[in-house]
């Protein structure tokens, strides 16, 4: 092509993909169901009218459309995931369309609609722990975050069935759907077959183990903050930046993500990692060797991390919300979200295989610090920590 | 895009033509500020405003916060406070200074990989531009590869190439040498910050080169000048905007670096980007937004003195016509060619370990299991392609976006770079401050860039009773143009200001518009950056993940990279076979893009 049409051409293309783009938008908003006086307001009269309109009872959800946001390995993990299956057994049993929306920044990306005023679409959260609940409580009041992001659970059947250690929200807002463990897993073949993993977080520090653990950094990984949060169960809060300081001296590795340790794990970097109880299910279903995947309670304990869900409270669907809690809390549900999450069930009876309880271990003793000892004092422990062993 | 017109169809012109031609360049200036404003300043402002605003008032209290705060900047926060205690304990005890905190060390580190980025990309720029031999046009144009690889498939090739168990000590084993624990420290990272910046020397050097002008350098010799002080003297300082181009982009690129840093460093190397991440994680947006403004001030103001460097500099010179590259294997052997061959030989070894080493560890990883060969990865991926719930992320979908917004940003990123290197080539006060500006969306932390177009694009802005907002493949493409044609300026501008003057003028003076001055008599000669700079703006495209993700949310407008991040999980066959998609499409791009773009024709060889 000749070159100066090419220039003229492109730059036409630019000016014309702007200029669609935005009519383009206002099309779109204006078709998908926004009243004339649309904007802001939209969303409290829709907040509103839900919660006016709100009856018990479930009759057939006929065409209504529920839309769950969760995290993207919910939906999209390229080992298993509960996603796909969940969405069709949901559908069959009510009628109704399940619809998933997975924002890559997770639940801050609802915050961050509710500060700057954006209504959005999602009836139900999938995925809320409780530094996740801490962020949501503390940012209230921030922007035009006035009202509260997530609704009380209320009297949800089957609710009581959950265990109690795993209820994290004083408020009953977020109903936990399954838990995970976070402990070592260890390489019982490193060594020529003579490693192993201490006992405790004391032996850890042991000289014998310098440079053989792979941790993650608590600022940028959920793993690395359950670590961190364990130390500070055992040490105290004025004594874990030492016990840290004493690791780095026997030459601990932290990385930034999960990801990133246990790719460096699995290349033999070092013969211990912090990451879930559950690694052997894993190794199981890939056939690898188990003694490569080992796992490890320091002291007998493991730090829980259960994983809620909680229904927004101007869901455009409350009861179809409501049903879907209780549907992900009937056993055999809970049983089978826990296996393609490849974690824990929220509830004592759900028909696990006994084939999964011999690879997924669960700790003597779990440990977990509650929403009001997080809260407040989580952002000062990770930023003491950050701010100690970073830049040394 | 062929040479120039020779076509008699442009020759004359009716008036409709010309006066299309005259506002053509202001035109697509103002769409360059547009894009601008609307994908870049507006978003950025939306959250770097919490620096200097906190609950509705004026303040500088965040800023105060991060310049006076010694974790951050070390003795200068003293400087700040308490200069006369500063100088008083300084000169008592001069050792006593200490350091320059988080900003201190992201710097230093930024300096270092800068230097090693430097030091390995020059020998590959004087490789590509001196010597012939077969391959090479295809070797110089898969240069930048390594731009677009995701930093997760660096981390994993670093680890497979230089790990504790990597291949390269197996090699010191089997060779009986002691074996290197390498990973991870400050050197990995300065290693693996230079494998995606020495290329980025290495190119925008050989664009440079192989417009140096040979007539000068045989006027030099004819005036009795040796080789090396005709290379000193005429060749160098054609070459050295160029290095410093490329110091200067890898330092701003390194100072802000982050997944890089943690994975391969681990905490004790965080950077300001890191602590930029964590603040945005835990909604801290006044801290998040102080150092990313103070970081992107330190990254700007950097660009600016380069800049104005860049200026001073500018040659002027009516033609270009490189001198003929040597044959790599020359009929007959001097003491000089041995020594110049050995010096390529060392070269291509330090390349095998440092770029083939790690990509090719990352491709035996995609066909391995447990260190058998099984093509499980593969399988994944068609089987994700033909099964995938409408929801998940799929490979070809992918791959075809990919290649969609990389032509989308070069059709908008090319000629907006090309008219703004015209209209920054004029001479006006400020006119650098300007160029800076333009360059900020290098300059600005990409984690700050994604909040802001998640504020100001995907939620929009609410105005007339409508929302207006901004998702999906649009979005994207102009967002990677915005990311993208700031090297199209930097490759196009510097030989385009070194132009002589008088050939535009003579042009002009017989009947042509500006336009299309630009592109029958300027273009041609500066076609050696074009194409540089297009083969920036699709590896900009391919490789950006930031923006993209947050723009493509819920609309499929995912692209190669995304697919990478999702297919991670406890094992990583499944994303680095993706990876290797990604490498293997890219690399064909790169070669047509090449192929399109020519050699350069009468001055490239």
């Amino acid at each position: 092509m000749d070159r100066r049409r090419f220039l003229e051409t492109a730059g036409a293309g630019g000016l014309a993909l702007v200029a669609g783009c935005s009519a383009e938008q206002v099309e779109t908003e204006g078709s998908t169901g926004a009243p004339a006086d649309g904007g802001t307001e939209t969303r409290t009269a829709t907040g509103t009218e839900s919660e006016t309109g709100t009856t018990t009872g479930s009759a057939t959800a006929g065409d209504e459309t529920l839309v769950v946001a969760a995290y993207p390995a919910f939906v999209d993990a390229p080992s298993t995931s509960p996603g796909a299956w969940l969405k069709r057994r949901f559908e069959e049993e009510t009628g109704a369309t399940l619809r998933y929306e997975t924002p890559d920044n997770e639940l801050n990306y609802y915050i961050e609609r509710a500060r700057q005023g954006a209504d959005f679409d999602a009836d139900v959260y999938v995925g809320l722990d409780t530094s996740g609940l801490i962020r949501v409580d503390e940012q209230q009041g921030s922007g035009q975050f006035t009202d509260p992001l997530f609704a009380e659970a209320g009297d949800l059947a089957g609710s009581d069935r959950v265990k109690e250690g795993l209820r994290f929200d004083p408020e009953g807002r977020a109903v936990p759907f399954d838990t995970g463990y976070v402990s070592l897993v260890w390489n019982a073949t490193a060594d020529g077959g003579e490693f192993t993993a201490p006992e405790t977080f004391e032996s850890l520090l042991d000289p014998a183990y310098e440079g053989d653990l792979i941790a993650q950094n608590p600022t940028s990984s959920t793993t690395g903050q359950a670590f961190m949060l364990h130390t500070i169960e055992r040490f105290g809060a004025d004594g874990y930046l030492d016990y840290w300081a004493d690791l780095r001296d026997n030459d601990v590795v932290v990385l930034g993500s999960w990801e990133d340790a246990y790719a460096a794990y699995e290349s033999d970097e070092a013969p211990m990692v912090v990451s879930y109880s559950t690694d052997q299910v894993y190794a199981n279903r890939e056939d690898q060797d188990l003694q490569r995947h080992r796992i490890r309670f320091l002291n007998d304990q493991g730090y829980a991390n259960p994983e809620g869900m909680a229904r927004f409270a101007d869901a455009d669907a409350p009861d179809l919300a409501r049903r879907f809690m209780e549907f992900a809390l009937t056993p055999e549900i809970q049983a089978g979200i826990a296996q393609r999450n490849v974690a824990f069930p929220a509830i004592e009876d759900a028909p696990l295989p006994d084939e999964y309880a011999e690879y997924a271990k669960e700790p003597a003793e779990a440990v977990t610090f509650t929403y009001e000892e997080l809260k407040g004092n989580l952002g000062t422990w990770t930023d003491d920590w950050a701010r100690r062993f970073a830049s040394g | 895009m062929s040479r120039g017109s020779s076509d008699p169809a442009h020759a004359g012109g009716d008036g409709r033509g010309r006066s299309a031609d005259r506002y053509a360049l202001p035109v697509l200036a103002v769409v360059t500020a547009l894009l601008l404003g609307a994908l870049f300043y507006y978003p950025v402002a939306t959250v770097l405003v919490d620096a200097v605003v906190v609950n509705g008032r004026l303040t500088a209290g965040p800023l105060v916060e991060v310049l006076t705060g010694e974790f951050y900047v070390g003795w200068l926060a003293r400087l700040l406070t308490d200069p006369a205690a500063l100088v008083r304990e300084t000169l008592r005890e001069p050792g006593a200074l200490g350091t320059l905190g988080l900003f201190g060390f992201t710097a230093w580190q930024a300096l270092l990989s800068t230097v090693a980025s430097v030091a390995l990309g020059l020998p590959g720029a004087w490789v590509l531009a001196r010597f012939e031999f077969p391959g090479r046009r295809a070797l110089r144009s898969v240069t930048i590869l390594p731009f677009v690889l995701p930093s997760v498939m660096v981390a994993v090739g670093f680890y497979s190439m230089f790990g504790a168990s990597g291949t390269l000590n197996a090699l010191l084993s089997a060779l009986g040498l002691s074996e290197l624990d390498l990973l991870p420290s400050l050197g990995a990272i300065i290693v693996a910050h230079a494998f995606y910046n020495a290329p980025l020397v290495t190119r925008v050097t050989t664009a440079a080169w192989e417009s140096v002008d040979a007539g000068a350098v045989e006027t030099a010799r004819s005036l009795g000048a040796d080789p090396r002080r005709a290379f000193r003297d005429v060749v160098v300082p054609q070459l050295l905007p160029a290095v410093l181009m490329g110091a200067t982009l890898t330092f701003v690129f390194t100072f802000a670096s982050f997944p890089i840093v943690l994975a391969l460093g681990g905490a004790r190397y965080a950077t300001v980007e890191v602590f930029v991440y964590s603040a945005v994680r835990r909604l801290d947006y006044h801290e998040a937004a102080a150092l990313a403004a103070v970081e992107a001030g330190v990254s700007l103001t950097l660009t600016a003195i380069y800049l104005r460097y860049e200026r001073a500099q500018s040659q002027r010179r009516r033609d270009t016509r490189p001198p003929a590259r040597e044959s790599l294997l020359p009929d007959s052997w001097t003491r000089e060619r041995v020594v110049s061959r050995l010096a390529v030989a060392g070269y291509a070894l330090v390349v095998a370990v440092v770029f083939l080493g790690p990509l090719a560890s990352m491709i035996y990883g995609s066909l391995t299991v447990e260190g058998r060969l099984s093509l499980d990865a593969y399988r994944f991926l068609l089987r994700r392609q033909t099964a995938g719930a409408s929801f998940q992320v799929r490979p070809l979908p992918a791959v075809v976006n990919s290649l969609l917004f990389g032509v989308g940003t070069l059709a908008v990123a090319l000629p907006t770079g090309v008219a703004m290197s015209v209209l920054t080539t004029r001479r006006f006060r400020g006119r650098w401050l300007v160029d800076a500006l333009s360059m900020a969306p290098l300059a600005v932390s990409g984690i700050v860039v994604g909040l802001g177009m998640l504020r100001g694009l995907v939620f929009g802005v609410t105005a007339f009773g409508y929302r207006f907002t901004v998702t999906g493949t649009v979005a994207v493409v102009a967002a990677h143009a915005v990311g993208a044609y700031p090297f199209v300026v930097r490759t196009v501008a510097p030989p385009l200001e070194s132009l002589d003057r008088s050939l535009v003028e003579s042009a002009r003076a017989l009947g042509a518009s500006r336009l299309r001055a630009l592109v029958d008599i300027e273009l041609p000669l500066v076609r050696a950056g074009v194409v540089a700079g297009a083969a920036f703006a699709f590896a900009i495209s391919v490789g950006e993940f930031d923006a993209t993700v947050i723009l493509a949310e819920g609309s499929g407008s995912y692209t190669m990279p995304v697919a990478v991040e999702r297919f991670i999980g406890r094992r990583l066959g499944a994303a680095t076979a993706m990876g290797t998609v990604l490498l293997a499409v890219t690399t064909l791009s790169f070669l047509v893009i090449e192929r399109v773009g020519g050699e350069g024709g009468g001055f490239g060889g």
